[in-house]
């Protein structure tokens, strides 16, 4: 032993008592950059967390330099030298770039006093050491790119005695060329011997920087190899592991004739999407694939008109229509079951049914007023339909399983007698029995001669449920699979495609 | 009629609390005040006539509030509309006057709207800041002077007269009651609003214009304010700048003792009024106790702290 900075062993880590980290080995050598992947709830976050003393682990030892560590929070791991750059920024946007990088660690002047000078010009000298001399320590964080964000992040990290820096997922937004910019960071930071624990889903970047790679799966390591002795294809199986492969399920009953759908034309959302064109038919599942940040969810968040497109026609059965708004695209019989279900889709404090009643108030109105009865009459239709189980229309929607609580949006979605139906990950984090529900009810709606667009991070899903799916990376779209053609559409082949 | 605060069918002791909370105050009041005339019919209708102001401004407050939003500048719409209104008195007809009167509070309310939806400059900053200027305006209009008002018919409708045994006053309050109820409770605006005030993000991703209803809700604060400062004009006989100016506490207060969240999303007329009522009974209760000026504004502050005090531990208990 001995060529280890850092030796974590026999990690185990239970949540209400199931174990999602099973005595996973861990190892880092000075200078190195070491690759974690896995899929999601792979117990990469919670090894991470452990190791910056966020989460407390159940079992196993940390050692440092050969001598074994016991510490409990982040602080205490700073002190050690472990820092960690997390995925959405930890930065004071109203604070200036030096503030922020010694935020909790002011050099004084005196007990009482800051010495601001000092704070800048150490925070410029660490800004030159990882080649980001441009940027002013006086500059507000707020006027920064992203990119540039990430670097006082890193320089953040710099600031007290790190050796060992976690990135989680660094490289989700930012452009290609601050990426670039950032790995030559990284290159820098390895030439003083800090080794950087690199989290990410971006399997060509890690083939591209890292040194060595560690696959988990369901909360065990399945190997720990030198990048030189992988390859792609041999993590994406790792990562997957050899599951059941599941079978294309849905058999498309409508053939999609005319006018399409929906059509695109040159849809263009920030920097990220340029230009972008893609159709749907009737009767069919449009999957949209990509990796988080590839721009996927601001697809269709652009055409329901809840983010600002700068550019792009659209077309309904061949008309064009303006959507400015969310309201624009309902009247144009478009609905959206949104990303994030408790701050966008659901008003949590609100009963099944006054969460349910705002598609359909249009049809229960009678004069000015609302007519109740009619409305929980279709609402207690739909809650039967989607199957929800609650205690009735009158239940929070609080109190519900997240499974149910989907299969609310997802009645929402469906209620406002759309023709079009945009799914952002609409399975996230709930349970198989709604996950299956759900996608069956999915597939009824397109076999109506319905369109659906369905984004999921769950690859099977969508190899098993697509009639067609659109390969989307930093925002181009670079293949389209038509699944009900090509035999091989598998989780596999989607994994690989999106990197 | 059914009180609820949230939509809710379940039964939620939380949402009753107000009505035990005024019934032991009366009783209490009733017992202990017995000989110096609480418990009389006079008294009590005095308390609702005293109260009808308040009221008035609590349906516009909680309507404010159940979409997130809050409105400090109706004390001095009270005064500028009031004044406006009995300047109007002197040349022109009641319709004009009173129509004028209520167009001031919806120009005021139409400013703030502008400010929270376009400049997004959250209301409590705006509605301070129009405050000001609305106050200001009350005073200059006149040069502090009050302005009186001799027109029978213009003191019957808004104020002074009474129905048989009723006091107009009452009569307000019980239609604006009815009304605002069915407006929060059974029309598409006013699910819109409960909506808005509840989870904005979730609101506009349904297709509620959000913007319009905060738009809305203002201005029909503004417009409700200043029929308060036309039922004071009339119940006075006269205008000035003073009117309104210790109501604001007393308002939000009563909307919030009602059941109305303060986070906006979750609201009720009917408890708005009572906790106007609850408020008017410990105002004429602290009179009729003889506590002088000074010790009422302490007691007074004192309950405003303790029951929203109550309304934030069940706030976070959600």
């Amino acid at each position: 032993m001995g060529n280890y900075i850092l030796e974590m062993d026999e990690i185990r880590k239970s949540y209400d008592g199931v174990e999602v980290l099973h005595g996973v080995h861990f190892d880092l050598s000075a200078g190195e950059v070491h690759a974690i992947i896995g899929q999601n709830g792979a117990g990469k976050s919670t090894l991470m967390k452990i190791l910056n003393g966020v989460t407390a682990r159940d079992g196993g030892t940390i050692r440092i330099d050969d001598l074994e560590v016991n510490y409990s929070t982040p602080l205490e791991a700073r002190k050690l030298g472990i820092n960690m750059i997390f995925q959405e920024f930890s930065l004071v946007p109203s604070l200036t770039i030096s503030q922020n990088v010694f935020l909790t660690k002011e050099p004084r002047r005196g007990a009482l006093f800051l010495n601001d000078r000092e704070c800048e010009a150490r925070t410029a000298e660490i800004l030159e050491e990882i080649g980001a001399e441009g940027l002013n320590p006086r500059e507000y964080v707020k006027n920064l790119s992203i990119g540039s964000q990430q670097m006082v992040e890193i320089a953040k990290a710099l600031s007290s005695e790190s050796r060992i820096v976690i990135m989680d997922e660094p490289t989700a937004s930012l452009s290609h060329a601050e990426i670039e910019t950032f790995f030559r960071v990284i290159g820098r930071l390895t030439g003083k011997g800090i080794s950087i624990i690199y989290v990410s889903h971006y399997l060509r970047e890690i083939f591209k920087i890292c040194g060595r790679i560690t696959v988990l799966r369901d909360g065990s390591r399945i190997f720990t190899k030198r990048v030189a002795d992988s390859n792609m294809e041999e993590a994406i199986s790792a990562m997957l592991g050899r599951r059941m492969v599941e079978k294309r399920v849905r058999v498309r009953r409508q053939e999609g004739s005319g006018d399409p759908l929906l059509e695109v034309n040159n849809l263009s959302v920030g920097k990220l999407i340029r230009n972008l064109s893609f159709r749907l038919h009737r009767g069919e599942i449009l999957g949209i694939a990509g990796l988080l940040g590839s721009g996927r969810s601001e697809i269709v968040s652009a055409i329901y008109g809840v983010m600002r497109k700068e550019r792009g026609d659209i077309l309904i059965e061949g008309k064009r229509v303006g959507i400015k708004s969310s309201r624009d695209a309902i009247r144009n019989a478009i609905a959206m079951v949104p990303e994030d279900r408790r701050r966008q889709g659901l008003i949590m404090s609100f009963s099944i049914r006054d969460n349910l009643i705002f598609p359909i108030l249009r049809r229960i109105r009678k004069y000015l007023l609302v007519r109740d009865r009619k409305g929980t009459q279709i609402i207690r239709e739909y809650m039967e339909k989607l199957s929800i189980k609650a205690a009735g229309p009158w239940q929070v929607v609080k109190s519900l399983s997240g499974g149910n609580q989907q299969r609310v949006v997802v009645a929402k979605s469906m209620m406002s007698n759309a023709k079009i139906l945009f799914l952002d990950d609409p399975t996230f984090g709930i349970d198989i029995q709604s996950k299956q529900e759900i996608m069956n009810i999915v597939s009824e709606f397109a076999d109506a001669g319905n369109g659906v667009v369905f984004i999921s991070s769950e690859l099977d899903e969508m190899a098993s449920h697509c009639d067609r799916i659109i390969i989307l990376r930093k925002g181009e779209i670079v293949d389209t699979l038509d699944c009900t053609k090509r035999a091989d559409v598998s989780e596999e082949l989607l994994a690989r495609m999106i990197q | 009629m059914k009180a609820r605060t949230s939509l809710g069918g379940k039964f939620n002791l939380n949402d009753y609390v107000v009505y035990i909370g005024f019934a032991v105050i009366f009783v209490f009041f009733s017992i202990t005040l017995f000989n110096r005339g609480f418990f009389t019919g006079g008294n009590l209708m005095n308390i609702t006539q005293q109260t009808t102001m308040i009221s008035v401004m609590a349906i516009g407050m909680t309507f404010t509030l159940s979409a997130g939003e809050i409105d400090l500048s109706i004390g001095s719409v009270v005064a500028i509309s009031a004044m406006n209104t009995a300047l109007l008195l002197r040349h022109t007809s009641v319709i004009v006057a009173f129509l004028g009167g209520i167009c001031t509070g919806v120009v005021v309310g139409f400013i703030n709207g502008l400010f929270v939806t376009r400049v997004r400059i959250p209301s409590f900053i705006v509605t301070l800041g129009m405050g000001a200027i609305a106050g200001g305006f009350a005073r200059l209009i006149t040069n502090l002077e009050s302005v009186p008002v001799d027109n029978d018919t213009f003191n019957f409708i808004f104020g002074s007269g009474d129905i048989g045994p009723v006091s107009v006053l009452f009569i307000w309050t019980l239609v604006l009651l009815i009304l605002g109820q069915i407006v929060l409770r059974k029309t598409a605006f006013g699910r819109y609003v409960l909506a808005t005030g509840g989870n904005k993000v979730s609101a506009i991703y349904s297709g509620i214009n959000t913007n319009r209803i905060k738009m809305a809700v203002l201005v029909l604060n503004g417009a409700l304010a200043s029929l308060a400062g036309i039922l004071y004009t009339g119940r006075l006989h006269g205008a000035r700048y003073t009117l309104g100016d210790a109501d604001l506490l007393l308002v939000i207060a009563a909307v919030i003792i009602g059941g109305t969240s303060l986070f906006g999303g979750k609201g009720t007329v009917i408890g708005a009024i009572i906790g106007s009522l609850i408020m008017g009974m410990i105002n004429n209760g602290l009179v009729l106790m003889g506590l002088n000026v000074s010790l009422q504004m302490i007691f007074r502050g004192v309950i405003i702290i303790a029951s929203v005090s109550l309304s934030l531990r069940e706030a976070k208990e959600r």
